[in-house]
């Protein structure tokens, strides 16, 4: 029954703007909004990792790039709310491109461990050598322009611009993975030089890719940023990459959904299971290691098939 | 026949020591149909990743044309049409039939030069799938196009390797044991198609026994210890001395 739903995009989008709908009026506005930026990071980053195979273990370093590049242009240049998105869109996107033109020769632990690499890197700088125009530890406060009624101080307007957001980035992930190129990635997934003996040159393709996940992550950061009005250095936090990856996991790796399934998973988990249990991450860890013996196409993954 | 389509000028490919092809000046006439057999572990499957792009040789040139590809990276060899299959059938299991068409079909046609269709386009479009159902059908196995590849047996995804092969528009298609690992009904079905497509485009098969080629191949190539034999028409090859030095004892070669 379920997998109907992902044959038809309009579908798709009905459901996910719906649950978040019915979550968000039943328990806080504020939180679900966290749970909506989530899960676009989610997307970005299961474009590489089940779309492509290629698991980064270094993402945050793409968000917190999205998150100051919104956030210092807001502080330092014009806090116009959109052009300060834009900007944290094309910072996510920009830092991609130059860090994938190498990154993306490397595949499985290489891949991982660079990424997490140059995520260490850019924590640091941001930390020390960056502090004077990134705040230092203490991050930046940030104030947004409003018009009229797009007002980011307002936390409705805040959730249903996210939810905006969020059916944005799933139509346009849905519409590529349809596409001739969707078909494409899943190819390399399996095979990449088999690939190249049908003609494509699949170094450009997984560096296109590279820079789209990289544009998405950055754009879930900049709305972190827009939400939160700060960026601090958390939102770069190398020790921060597990949450995505177990998502991913967790939701169905190689799915538009199973992100948007996985990411409010996790975000649920975390953020109530941690007033009954203090120690809610061993709950995670037993969690994962379920999900990596019985349930490795995650919950979408076996939702899909009810 | 005409020029040649195909040729190398003493290539050599050497592995930390062990030289798996060693200095072969080989060429195929354009459209004809040429046989290259050796006894397993001669350096065939070597020599075709040498000519495909799959290796870049140790030394020597490979020309396409008369254009040298030598340093070509393997994707652009495809699409100067040298297309082809390999030993181990390599198709995507994890996608269906008409995907595995799809994206060799989308390579060759308009909507791969419009990124916006590449990268938006819903893939499962009319055009496209009559065209990828039409080259599904010469193999015999449209009636698969919805069936996960993974699913199918080892001889529909031998035929639907050549599919994808055949659609990528060649000039010149190189199969690596077409006949290994099948049922004798499948060899027959191969035979039959390579029958059909004969003359259209240049074809070289590797094989290592020469009986199942005799009848389709217009001139033999024999590759031993990474060298090359003999090369020439083939009722003349299977009678040199040489090559029935290095086949010696093989009952294939009794048989002639």
């Amino acid at each position: 029954m379920f997998s109907k739903v992902e044959k038809y995009p309009a579908l798709t989008l009905a459901l996910i703007a719906v649950s978040f709908l019915i979550f968000g009026y039943s328990t806080s506005l504020p939180k679900i909004t966290d749970f909506i930026i989530f899960c676009i990071f989610v997307i970005g980053f299961d474009l590489l990792y089940g779309h492509m195979g290629q698991l980064s273990f270094g993402h945050m370093l793409y968000l917190g790039a999205g998150a100051y590049g919104c956030g210092m242009f807001a502080y330092h240049v014009y806090p116009d709310p959109f052009l300060s998105l834009l900007v944290g869109v094309l910072v996510g996107a920009g830092l991609a491109a130059i860090l994938g033109l190498v990154v993306v020769k490397t595949s499985h632990a290489a891949f991982a461990l660079l990424n997490l690499a140059l995520n260490e890197v850019g924590a640091y700088l941001v930390l020390s050598p960056l502090h004077t125009w990134t705040g230092g530890e203490d991050g930046l406060s940030l104030f947004f322009k409003s018009y009229g009624f797009i007002n980011f101080s307002d936390r409705t307007f805040r959730f249903y611009f996210c939810l905006a957001a969020l059916l944005l980035v799933v139509l346009l992930v849905v519409r590529l993975v349809r596409s001739p190129y969707g078909i494409l990635l899943k190819s390399i997934k399996e095979n990449e030089t088999r690939v190249k003996f049908l003609g494509y040159n699949t170094y450009m393709y997984k560096y296109v890719t590279f820079i789209i996940s990289g544009a998405i992550v950055g754009f879930s950061g900049a709305l972190t940023s827009l939400n939160l009005a700060y960026c601090n250095t958390s939102l770069m936090a190398p020790s921060r990459n597990v949450e995505v990856i177990f998502a991913a996991l967790m939701g169905g790796a190689g799915s538009v959904l199973g992100a948007v399934v996985g990411g409010t998973a996790f975000m649920t988990i975390s953020n109530y299971l941690a007033s009954y249990i203090v120690r809610w991450e061993m709950f995670l860890g037993v969690a994962l290691l379920a999900f990596a013996f019985w349930f490795r196409k995650g919950i979408w993954g076996y939702a899909r098939k009810l | 026949m005409g020029e040649p389509i195909l040729a190398t000028s003493g290539v050599t490919k050497r592995f930390d020591g062990l030289v798996a092809v060693d200095d072969i000046t080989y060429e195929v006439a354009e459209g004809e149909t040429a046989g290259i057999i050796g006894p397993n572990g001669a350096g065939k499957s070597t020599f075709f990743n040498l000519l495909t792009g799959y290796f870049k040789p140790s030394q020597g040139q490979v020309y396409f044309r008369g254009r040298d590809v030598t340093v070509l990276p393997s994707y652009q060899r495809v699409m100067l049409g040298i297309a082809r299959t390999f030993q181990l059938v390599s198709v995507f299991d994890s996608m269906t039939v008409m995907e595995n068409m799809m994206l060799a079909r989308v390579r060759q046609g308009p909507d791969y030069d419009s990124k916006l269709r590449f990268f938006f386009k819903n893939v499962h479009y009319k055009g496209l799938e009559r065209e990828c159902g039409e080259a599904l059908e010469t193999l015999g196995i449209a009636g698969k196009a919805d069936t996960l590849t993974a699913d199918m047996g080892y001889g529909e995804k031998r035929e639907l390797e050549i599919a994808i092969a055949l659609s990528l528009n060649p000039k010149i298609l190189l199969l690596d044991e077409p006949f290994a690992g099948l049922s004798l009904v499948d060899i027959a079905h191969i035979s039959e198609v390579i029958k059909k497509i004969k003359g259209k485009f240049t074809i070289v098969i590797i094989e290592h026994k020469i009986s199942k080629l005799m009848d389709l191949v217009e001139s033999l190539c024999v590759i031993n210890e990474g060298a090359l034999v003999c090369n020439g028409n083939p009722q003349e090859v299977i009678c040199d001395a040489k090559v029935k030095a290095c086949y010696w004892g093989k009952e294939d070669m009794v048989c002639y």
